[in-house]
């Protein structure tokens, strides 16, 4: 009984949903960039190497560029930086499936490798050959938002401030990027045109938009995404580079689109779920103290959490399809057939 | 319909020709006016040329000779770009539409009216609504696509066109998908059109229509125009022998049927499709030893479904199927194969064939598993080579080596490799979809002569092709199927009447259910 | 037409395959020569006058070394027989691949050739790091194997890691709590625990997939750190009190006898060579195997013909499993003898490469597994000996796997030259080109 307070109280403090919406934000971004992609019907895989990349990119960028300017200016320099080379990775990707033809999976495993190995291959020369990975400089980070004016709200004011008014900006990008994907896919001609092609590609054609160029631009564009997805974790979530720092959610994010139904929305909820496991998982033995919980088991929540989504997302559209079948066969039974009415002559 | 005699040509067809890259003659010298402001019926059977001829006026394909005017210009159409900006405007069978859109969004896409930086809704809904009741093409602007029925998407098909500025329509079998209260809401759209001043040009194989809605009909034959008549001038019983031909009948050298007993039984068969639609509409029939029942019909009335409801590919609404009394497994193909279900199926780069795969192991697709090709848990490849030889002597398919790619043969061969495949799975009944299409002439011939052969046998064999002249030849019996149901059954296809035939195949005939049960 | 095409035309297949022949010997003379050459390179640590041939024959192992050689040369002379010309595109990818790689270490090393040189002459130079190579290959041999039954049946799979450890796993169990049993039945029975452990963790995307059409790649890849856990989750528990670092008991049974002083070379070797034949006996010679090619070249031509598709699909996926768990057996009873966190080292990612360039043909997987095996060893040598990080070594393996496969344009447009897919209007087309032609 006590135990089950315990977890749930701790899963509904406010320090609990503010450490949620910081750990989703790197899910949050990159399940917004597979969304687009997906959107467009060009599945990124590449993800993870994107992010990589970008994360990479921007704390080093911004740490070399606070040796010379204000940190707080570093740091964006370092951003700018990082979606820079998000976007170019993601348009090799495009370059090599839309232009080469290649096979678009195998690029995105190529990609994904290439942004491991190049930012270990790249810190070891920055480094000179010293294990750790550190430069050697002080590492930049995104501002905090402080947002002071929510203690002020009665009663519930403290709880606010500790769950929304110390948040990195990335996080506020994050959300905010949610509403911006919507606009675009929803609101503006370019998302209409993208949201076409991914659907059906002939009808777009048909109508003279260009599909290879618009998949370009999707794919780019979650290149940005997942970039900021990158930068968040090393200049945001951490203080640095490390290596392979992503931990796979730049894959987690390709389950997300799916789970949410396909819009920016239902993929933020999505993202915020696996958020709230990945949560659980850093504080599963706080919240039960007492109980000799091996640590590999809160580890294993996000991907188990995965796993059994897909399921449950597979298993469901499966069902719909038969249940559509179905569902046309009784109104058949309850209407009966046309009986075949031609001239008989 | 228009009285108005001075009407000017608007688009004309002179002398096309279309010769595709792999050889193949689909247009040959067509010429076709089509003049302001009227309903031009376009009719002809499966492979008569009408869509090649269609997608040249859209610019999906060009012209080997010849030339298109429009207006009496000569233009180059070079794609649906310039089609569209030309004023010319098609409606495919397969829709162009983007599901998840509304209607609007759909009328509108990539030409959005903008409001800033954000597509005007309201705009691309007042604008829509207008055109809608402008051409009385009833809509639901705001509605999505996918939740609408199939006769509104149509309509939205239209209002596309109409928003670009067409002045031209082509309608390209635009009933095939439509109810007949749908048909009617069609028609009274296309009058309403050319009321307009717009022009349709309405392809069809359903004679009826061609009546109902036509001023003036081409019929297309073997990739030529057999000619072009004012409808009213016209009856379906001249229609349909200008479409069908009047070939004389290949006088075949075929022993005279030896029916045995029944081998497959059909009762009530029924099909629906996943969108719905009946495909297959209380089918009955029987198939007999020694006997080729050749089920006629043009294509998409059904005779796919059948095949492969048969074949265990797809699972029956109701209805049975008994084949020498025990029931066809239903969606189990190696089921139904093993209790004697044989197939040769219609699309045989999809479904009949790995194309990437050796001779041989096409060849034993339905046996691998089985003695002598499998034993003691592995595969025999000498069996299965041999069992290859076997089949390339016999079957006189040409090539060096039975370990080739299916891919290194010619269409003719690598339909011989799925007709020596299905003819020695020793089958009680063997099915044949199209056995010939696309193949040449001497593998037709040889195709015919095993199909015969089998049936003096003793074989049942279930026989659908959409070309009149092979079924004619090779069937013992006939059935006529026009949309989803058997609209006619033949005891004797040597004494049928060509014209009759048509009238069955293209729908303004029926059979009565009785005299069908008299003819079973 | 000239004489000689006509009688290239009308070579009878009995010519042809003698000549095939010939050119086999004359390859298989050449890996001879090769694997001589090599290993007196190798033990006498450079091939300097002809003394150097008594210095290696006096070596330790050298006969074991050479047989392992002969096994080199042997592995390669299967590839081209197994490729053909298709060995020249290996060739340039890989070559282009590394020369991409030299211009990206110029930008960032002081002496790029000297790296180079490192990480192209650095595994041959001792016998350790020659050794380091071969049992790599043996390794991702077994990966490559599990990558190609799954890419011929048109499927993805980045679950070989989870797989390895899992195998692993499993027969470090039987190693070490099973009572003392023979060799030849401790080993046996550890390797089936191994194959077991493998089949069960590939089975489960496979079920996902066959049965709710739920993409393998996201089920596969979310398996692994599922498996990495409870793998590090045993181990926790196994691991002696006294160990700071989370790694087992030193195994004592069920361990595979080492050739090679020196090395780590062991009878392993002969479950390489078994696998590689079992492989492709699967594939090619059982209908199983007949079934993953045909789900493979055309899954609604597979259906049509009677095949169980999602069987089919299941057992693809578990027989993968069985390779992968097979190198996990490899890695624990060969390799490292105890069981250690992050045991596998990313060899899946490495597997599916070896596959790709092998072209899914099992028995041209060794050859491509050595030449692999050959960057990889050679990327720590090049780390230490010239300051440039190894992973370089990766950033090449991208770069293979986008040329490999944007390269592999050339074949896709031939194919789809030949291939005649039509629209509808080539059906109906050709249909009509019977009638016209009938016509007078």
């Amino acid at each position: 009984m006590t135990l089950l307070q315990n977890v749930l109280s701790g899963i509904f403090s406010a320090a609990f949903l503010g450490a949620m919406l910081r750990v989703t934000t790197p899910i949050l971004l990159p399940s917004l960039g597979a969304l687009i992609s997906d959107r467009a019907g060009v599945i990124n895989i590449g993800l993870e190497g994107i992010m990589l990349s970008a994360a990479f990119t921007g704390a080093t960028v911004g740490a070399y560029a606070a040796t010379a300017v204000d940190p707080s200016i570093a740091a964006w320099v370092g951003f700018g930086a990082a979606i820079v080379v998000a976007v170019l990775v993601a348009l090799l990707l495009a370059f090599f499936h839309l232009q080469l033809n290649g096979d678009l999976i195998l690029g995105g495993i190529a990609i994904n490798i290439l942004g491991s190995a190049a930012t270990i291959a790249i810190g070891y020369q920055l480094t000179g050959g010293r294990g750790g990975g550190s430069l050697g400089l002080a590492g930049v980070q995104m501002p905090i938002v402080d947002l002071p004016f929510l203690k002020a709200i009665p009663a519930i004011g403290d709880g606010l401030y500790t769950i929304l008014g110390s948040q990195n900006i990335m996080t506020w990008i994050s959300f905010l990027s949610v509403a911006v994907i919507w606009f675009l896919l929803y609101r503006m001609p370019i998302g209409k045109h993208l949201r076409a092609v991914g659907e059906n590609p002939d009808a777009a054609a048909s109508v003279g938009i260009d599909v290879r160029r618009v998949r370009y631009l999707a794919l780019a564009i979650s290149g940005v995404l997942a970039g900021l997805g990158g930068i968040h974790l090393s200049m945001g979530y951490l203080n640095g580079f490390t290596r392979d720092m992503t931990a796979g959610r730049g894959f987690i994010a390709l389950v997300a689109p799916a789970l949410g139904g396909g819009t920016p929305f239902g993929t933020m909820i999505a993202a915020l779920l696996f958020g709230a496991f990945a949560g659980l998982e850093t504080r599963l033995p706080s919240l039960l103290p007492g109980v000799d919980i091996p640590s590999q088991l809160p580890q294993i929540i996000p991907y188990a959490a995965t796993i059994i989504a897909l399921v449950i997302y597979s298993y469901q559209r499966t069902r719909a399809l038969t249940a559509r079948a179905r569902r046309f066969e009784q109104q058949r039974k309850q209407e009966p057939a046309p009986t075949p009415s031609g001239p008989s002559d | 319909m228009n009285t108005n005699k001075q009407k000017r040509v608007i688009i004309e067809a002179k002398a096309v020709t279309k010769i595709y890259p792999n050889g193949v003659l689909a247009n040959n010298g067509v010429n076709l006016v089509v003049t302001q402001g009227e309903i031009h019926a376009l009719v002809g059977e499966n492979g008569a040329g009408k869509s090649t001829l269609m997608k040249i006026l859209y610019g999906l394909e060009r012209p080997t000779h010849g030339q298109v005017f429009l207006r009496g210009e000569p233009v180059q159409i070079a794609n649906p770009q310039v089609a569209i900006r030309l004023g010319i405007g098609m409606v495919h069978q397969n829709f162009m539409l983007v599901p998840s859109f509304t209607v609007a969004e759909n009328v509108v896409l990539n030409t959005e009216p903008t409001r800033g930086i954000t597509v005007d809704t309201a705009k691309a809904i007042a604008q829509t609504q207008a055109l809608a009741d402008q051409y009385g093409l009833q809509v639901l602007p705001e509605a999505q696509v996918d939740s609408v029925p199939v006769g509104m998407r149509q309509r939205v098909e239209i209002l596309k066109a109409l928003y670009r500025g067409a002045d031209i329509f082509i309608l390209d079998e635009p009933t095939a998908v439509l109810t007949p209260g749908e048909t009617r809401d069609l028609f009274a759209a296309i009058r309403n059109l050319v009321n307009q001043g717009k022009t349709v040009i309405f392809i069809t194989h359903k004679l009826r229509e061609v009546t109902e809605i036509s001023d003036r009909v081409t019929v297309m034959r073997d990739a030529q125009v057999i000619g072009t008549v004012n409808t009213n001038e016209s009856d379906e019983r001249m229609l349909a022998r200008m479409m069908v031909g009047r070939e004389v009948f290949m006088v075949v050298n075929k022993p005279p049927v030896k029916r045995g007993k029944a081998v497959l039984q059909v009762r009530d068969l029924t099909y629906v499709a996943e969108s719905g639609k009946v495909a297959l509409d209380n089918v009955s029939f029987n198939v007999y030893e020694g006997e080729v029942l050749g089920i006629a019909g043009v294509e998409g009335n059904g005779q796919t479904e059948l095949v492969e409801v048969l074949t265990g590919l797809r699972a029956a609404a109701h209805g049975t199927a008994t084949l020498d009394g025990k029931p066809v497994p239903s969606n189990d193909p190696r089921a139904a194969r093993e209790v004697g279900i044989a197939h040769i199926p219609e699309d045989r780069l999809n479904n009949g064939a790995a194309i990437s795969s050796s001779i041989s192991d096409n060849l034993i697709v339905d046996r691998y598993y089985k003695a002598p090709y499998s034993q003691h848990g592995f595969l025999q490849l000498e069996q299965a080579t041999q069992n290859a030889q076997a089949m390339i002597e016999q079957f006189d398919i040409v090539t060096s080596n039975a370990e080739n790619p299916l891919q290194s043969l010619s269409g003719g061969n690598m339909q011989k490799v799925i007709v020596a495949r299905e003819f020695t799975a020793q089958p009680r009944l063997l099915i044949a979809a199209q056995p010939t299409r696309g193949v040449d002439i001497g593998a037709i011939e040889f195709i015919h002569q095993q199909l015969i052969d089998k049936r003096t046998e003793g074989l049942a064999i279930l026989l659908v092709s959409a070309d009149l002249q092979e079924v004619l030849k090779l069937s013992d019996r006939l059935l006529v199927m026009y949309n989803g149901h058997i609209a006619a059954i033949f005891p004797d296809p040597t004494a049928i009447a060509e014209e009759d035939l048509g009238l069955y195949m293209l729908g303004a005939k029926q059979q009565s259910a009785d005299d069908m049960e008299a003819l079973q | 037409m000239t004489a000689t095409d006509l009688t290239t035309l009308n070579t009878p297949p009995s010519t042809r395959r003698s000549r095939a022949l010939l050119w086999m010997l004359l390859g298989i003379v050449l890996a001879l020569i090769f694997s001589v050459v090599l290993t007196v390179h190798v033990a006498a640590g450079g091939i300097t006058d002809a003394a150097s041939i008594s210095k290696a024959i006096a070596a330790p192992a050298f006969t074991n070394m050479l047989g392992m050689n002969v096994l080199v040369g042997l592995a390669a002379v299967l590839f081209v027989n197994q490729t053909g010309w298709g060995t020249l595109r290996v060739i340039l990818t890989v070559g282009a691949a590394l020369l991409i790689g030299f211009i990206l270490m110029l930008l960032i090393s002081h002496d790029p050739l000297k790296a180079y040189n490192a990480l192209l002459t650095g595994p041959l130079s001792r016998t350790n790091r020659w050794g380091s190579w071969v049992e790599d290959a043996m390794a991702l041999t077994l990966v490559g194997l599990s990558i190609t039954l799954v890419f011929r049946a048109q499927l993805f799979s980045l679950g070989a890691e989870g797989q390895i450890a899992l195998g692993a796993m499993a027969a470090a169990l039987v190693a070490l709590y099973v009572p003392p049993l023979p060799l030849g039945i401790h080993i046996p029975l550890a390797v089936l625990a191994g194959c077991a452990a493998g089949f069960l963790w590939g089975m489960i995307p496979g079920i996902l997939r066959a049965y709710l059409n739920a993409n393998e790649l996201v089920s596969t890849l979310m398996l692994n750190p599922i498996a990495a856990l409870i793998y590090s989750f045993i181990l926790d528990r196994i691991k002696p009190k006294s160990a700071g670092f989370t790694v087992s008991e030193p195994l004592t049974a069920a361990l595979l006898p080492r050739i090679i002083d020196g090395t780590r070379v062991t009878t392993g070797i002969f479950f390489v060579i078994a696998a590689v034949i079992i492989t492709w006996l699967i594939i090619q010679r059982t209908p199983l195997g007949y079934e993953i090619r045909t789900i493979g070249a055309n899954i609604k031509f597979a259906r049509y013909g009677g095949i169980d598709t999602k069987r089919t699909i299941v057992l693809a996926m578990s027989v993968s499993g069985v390779m992968a768990g097979l190198t996990g057996v490899y890695l624990a009873l060969g390799i490292h003898q105890k069981l250690i966190l992050g045991l596998s080292g990313g060899l899946a990612f490495e597997g599916i490469v070896v596959a790709l360039l092998a072209r899914n043909k099992p028995l041209a997987v060794p050859a491509m597994a050595l030449l692999y095996s050959y960057l990889r060893v050679g990327g720590p040598i090049m780390q230490t000996d010239a300051s440039v990080s190894l992973e370089i070594i990766r950033v090449i393996q991208s770069i293979i796997i986008l040329l490999f496969t944007a390269d592999g344009l050339i074949v896709f447009i031939q194919a789809r030259r030949t291939k005649p897919k039509p629209p509808i209007s080539e059906q109906d087309a050709a249909h009509i080109a019977e009638g016209a032609a009938a016509q007078p």
